[in-house]
């Protein structure tokens, strides 16, 4: 199993087949296209995102449902072909697509990218970050403590 | 803010280096060709903006507002 020395976590032992493939980076990042998800019992429901090419570039994310349970995707074109998913229908969160928003901490609070989550095609691992200016979405969601708002 | 009409075909250029050429006219978005050194970044705003969040998510946290984020997020250990 290949093994990898990143700057939060040490070593990490990874399955080349777990392996997240950014076609394009992310925006930023456009050199670094792989990625592991990795989570922790201590640090559920967070999922890092540690660069298999930069020791020291580490995202953290939130599920997108975590952050807004009614959350609604909306990936163009460009990006589902990206990531080899049929243009005809938007993917299903859990079903198709793991879909997580990259989370920015502030000495303000911590917010989460809602305007581009990270879709990745469950069937193939390959994974966008898909800007979508029409949804409405902010970019700097607040993370708020209270509990979710149910879905109407 | 200068605003120009143009037609489909048409172009507009800014200083001597920049072309901006008008490609496609649709119903509800225009299809945009733009020329600019290598050099220059050409991106949407909203890409921008993702751009500048990605860079600040990027940055590392303090341990401190890292056990504040997972305190906002595990009510139960909380307190």
């Amino acid at each position: 199993m290949p093994v990898f020395e990143t700057k939060s976590f040490g070593r990490i032992p990874y399955e080349e087949d777990a392996v997240l493939e950014f076609p394009s980076g992310l925006p930023g990042f456009d050199t670094r296209h792989r990625f592991v998800a990795l989570d922790f019992r201590e640090s559920e429901p967070l999922i890092f995102l540690q660069s298999l090419e930069d020791p020291c570039l580490c995202f953290i994310t939130l599920p997108v449902l975590v952050v807004d349970p009614c959350y609604r995707l909306e990936v163009d074109a460009g990006d589902l072909a990206r990531v080899g998913l049929a243009a005809t229908r938007q993917p299903r969160i859990g079903e198709d697509v793991l879909c997580l928003a990259v989370v920015a901490v502030r000495e303000t609070g911590p917010t989460a990218n809602l305007l581009a989550p990270i879709v990745v095609n469950l069937a193939n691992r390959k994974a966008v970050q898909a800007v979508a200016p029409e949804s409405g979405y902010s970019h700097q969601q607040a993370l708020v403590s209270e509990e979710a708002a149910v879905c109407s | 803010m200068l605003v120009m009409s143009r037609r489909k075909g048409e172009t507009i250029l800014i200083g001597d280096e920049i072309e901006i050429v008008i490609a496609h006219i649709g119903r509800s978005r225009v299809r945009v060709g733009i020329r600019a050194p290598r050099s220059m970044l050409v991106i949407a705003r909203e890409v921008k903006l993702v751009r500048d969040e990605n860079l600040a998510a990027a940055a590392a946290p303090s341990p401190l507002a890292l056990s504040d984020l997972l305190a906002r997020l595990q009510p139960e250990v909380r307190g």
